[in-house]
């Protein structure tokens, strides 16, 4: 196990860095094990209340208990939640059944795109892993876009002894990810230890639980019978299977996330 | 206990196929990494190759070379953060991004080829960032019929090279990282070496001892909570309690420690690496520094460093932001003393004008005041990074501050 209060120092001081750096930034939530993380290290941060507000990405397909975690721990935490939806595309009826690579690009990454342009955020906080994806593991901890979102993954800043890269330009935005260095089993030791409220979805119910939450139609359970956190541990001690095994979009061609994260996806 | 494990070494060398040797043999693989690979293999027509576990790029993949550094986590009688990072010259800043966090290095270099340029020039940067203890892989012995003699005239070299860049501690071990020799496994085609593997070597280390520093608290922010000020940051070296009076540079404040903030609830003591929020009386500035009176840090407006520069040219009378701790400020080269080859480390030239990308020096920095220890006493305050236009493009560490 990495040490967990080393983990959370250096996540702590990364968001500060980010609250000391920007005008304007504010913090992701899925709801999901790891972005919930993220926002109780958020409250750390600043002593209980997270000073700017927590974007949730609503593409309309999000699992029902997903919706009532959000509006219980919103009020709970007393979020400043914006919930980033783009109606257009739901209007035209994109769905999964278009391609997922279409669909994820329209109702997230499009989505937070207009969300941008409505708020003006400069900075955004992510959750995003390290171990989950090895397109994750080149991520770095700053990493800049451009007006139109991309990631320009060739030409990388240096990025030393967390002195971080800074905006060059207008129309560009910083993504922040500060647990990029967390694994899966740390977040869930980290969990346990925090006594943090977390999505029921995670734990088994006849065989099967869910190990990373998605959309409904694109998100699939694994088999586990880890009825509760210990177990959950347990489990990820052994396993040979990857922790996105259930999330149909990175698996529908060779390099969708690579693409999909060029292009801005988180 | 985890350790951060850099694998450097000249391109094609065989770094990223030593890591996902290492991997593989471990078992460390989950399967759907392995389908991935068998569906790319299938796609592209391609034979199977141990770095397609750490390259994720298409670019990486079709061009069989690494570009940006990438991390896996691997877990032996130790943990193991595994840098692995790209050996072309052209990739030297993601290198260095990769080796920051370092404290162990592999070197890999290849029986047939011996020491290259980029053997060099890796081996020189990480000691100038501070890693002292090194493991040599003399990589490619089954393309030199596992022969004693080449991994003793490889290690020679190596050993020459690594010596007068100032290393004391290495380690060497003969391996293949194709065909699994001496990485997880013992080799059997190599009788005449009788050390560890390499996975024996990592295992072996041990924790280094942290001699007690002093006191360096870096200031982040400044929250307004509860009608108090709590001054936020990092515990850079040494230990703070509640209680100790503090002095904070360059703004010159000295307070009392009222209360050690970390939510929710206030702790007496925080050590090396705590994200903490203390209470004083007075407003201090993001980028102070804070210590106590004895032993107190203090502000300099001109010092020598080393750098070196990832992009563009640095000219003598050029300004640039040098970024230390939470401090941003203005600097200017005053002077290049000594011009180093980042190969070999040896004095290229003296008293020079400019230097240009992937380039070493000696320098004499002129800022406005800010805190910088020498690094050779309290890193966490002798390393520091050059930006120009909100760019990052240089780092160095402090050789003299002149006090």
């Amino acid at each position: 196990m990495l040490d967990l209060n080393d983990l959370e120092n250096r996540t702590i001081y990364i968001v500060r860095e980010v609250y000391a750096e920007f005008k304007s930034p504010a913090v992701l939530w899925s709801t999901g094990k790891d972005s919930t993380t993220m926002l109780w290290l958020c409250r750390k941060a600043f002593f209980g209340r997270i000073p700017f507000p927590v974007i949730h990405i609503d593409t309309g397909y999000k699992f029902k208990q997903m919706y009532k975690f959000r509006d219980d721990i919103a009020k709970a935490w007393r979020l400043d939640l914006v919930i980033a939806k783009n109606e257009e595309a739901l209007k035209e009826g994109v769905s999964p059944k278009n391609g997922k690579f279409e669909c994820c690009t329209r109702l997230k990454t499009e989505a937070l795109k207009k969300c941008l342009d409505e708020y003006g955020f400069d900075a955004l906080i992510l959750a995003i892993r390290r171990d989950e994806h090895g397109i994750r593991a080149k991520e770095r901890y700053f990493s800049p876009r451009d007006e139109n979102f991309r990631w320009d993954y060739k030409d990388q800043p240096l990025e030393m002894w967390d002195q971080f890269q800074r905006l060059a330009g207008t129309g560009t935005h910083m993504r922040v990810h500060p647990i990029l260095h967390w694994r899966e089993l740390d977040v869930w030791e980290y969990v346990r230890r925090e006594g943090m409220p977390i999505n029921p979805m995670y734990f088994a119910k006849n065989e099967k639980r869910y190990r990373s939450l998605g959309c409904e139609p694109c998100t699939l359970p694994i088999e586990s019978n880890a009825v509760n956190i210990h177990e959950i541990v347990e489990e990820l001690k052994t396993t040979k299977i990857a922790e996105r095994s259930g999330r149909a979009q990175d698996k529908e061609r060779i390099f969708t996330m690579q693409k999909l994260r060029a292009l801005g996806y988180m | 206990m985890n350790i951060n494990v850099v694998i450097v070494g000249h391109v094609d060398h065989g770094k990223s196929t030593l890591i996902g040797r290492l991997l593989y043999d471990s078992q460390a693989l989950p399967d759907d990494k392995l389908a991935e690979i068998q569906k790319l293999i299938e796609e592209y027509k391609r034979r199977f190759e141990f770095a397609y576990f750490l390259d994720s790029f298409e670019e990486e993949l079709k061009e069989e070379r690494t570009i940006d550094t990438t991390r896996v986590l691997f877990k032996g009688q130790n943990y193991y953060t595994i840098v692995d990072v790209p050996g072309h010259k052209e990739f030297i800043k993601n290198m260095l991004t990769g080796a920051s966090h370092a404290q162990v290095a592999i070197l890999v270099v290849s029986a047939p080829d011996g020491v290259q340029e980029q053997t060099g020039r890796h081996a020189f940067l990480l000691h100038m960032l501070g890693i002292d203890n090194i493991i040599v892989a003399i990589n490619k012995m089954d393309l030199v019929d596992y022969q004693g003699t080449v991994f003793q005239e490889v290690k020679k070299e190596t050993k020459r090279l690594l010596t007068s860049l100032g290393y004391s501690a290495m380690k060497f071990i003969p391996v293949s990282a194709i065909e699994g020799d001496n990485i997880y496994k013992p080799s059997t085609r190599m009788e005449w070496y009788r050390g560890a593997t390499l996975i024996q070597t990592l295992d072996g280390i041990e924790p280094e001892g942290v001699s007690e520093k002093p006191l360096r608290f870096v200031v982040q922010d400044v929250y307004r909570l509860d009608s108090e000020n709590v001054v936020v940051g990092r515990v850079e070296s040494g230990t703070l309690r509640r209680g100790y009076e503090l002095i904070f540079q360059p703004s010159g404040i000295q307070e009392r420690v009222e209360r050690i903030r970390v939510y929710p609830e206030d702790v007496e003591e925080a050590k090396m690496g705590d994200s903490i929020g203390i209470v004083i009386g007075s407003e201090v500035r993001r980028g102070d520094v804070g210590g106590r009176l004895e032993n107190s840090p203090s502000a300099l407006d001109r010092f020598l460093g080393e750098v070196v520069l990832l992009e563009g040219t640095l000219k003598r009378g050029d300004e640039f932001e040098i970024k230390c701790g939470a401090k941003r400020t203005k600097c200017l080269v005053k002077e290049i003393k000594e011009r180093i080859n980042s190969e070999t480390g040896e004095v290229m030239g003296e008293n020079i004008g400019e230097i240009g990308e992937n380039e070493a020096a000696t320098i004499i920095f002129e800022t406005d005041p800010l805190v910088l220890e020498k690094f050779s006493e309290i890193p966490e305050l002798g390393r520091f990074v050059i930006a120009r236009k909100n760019k990052n493009v240089g780092a160095g560490v402090v050789l003299e501050t002149g006090r």
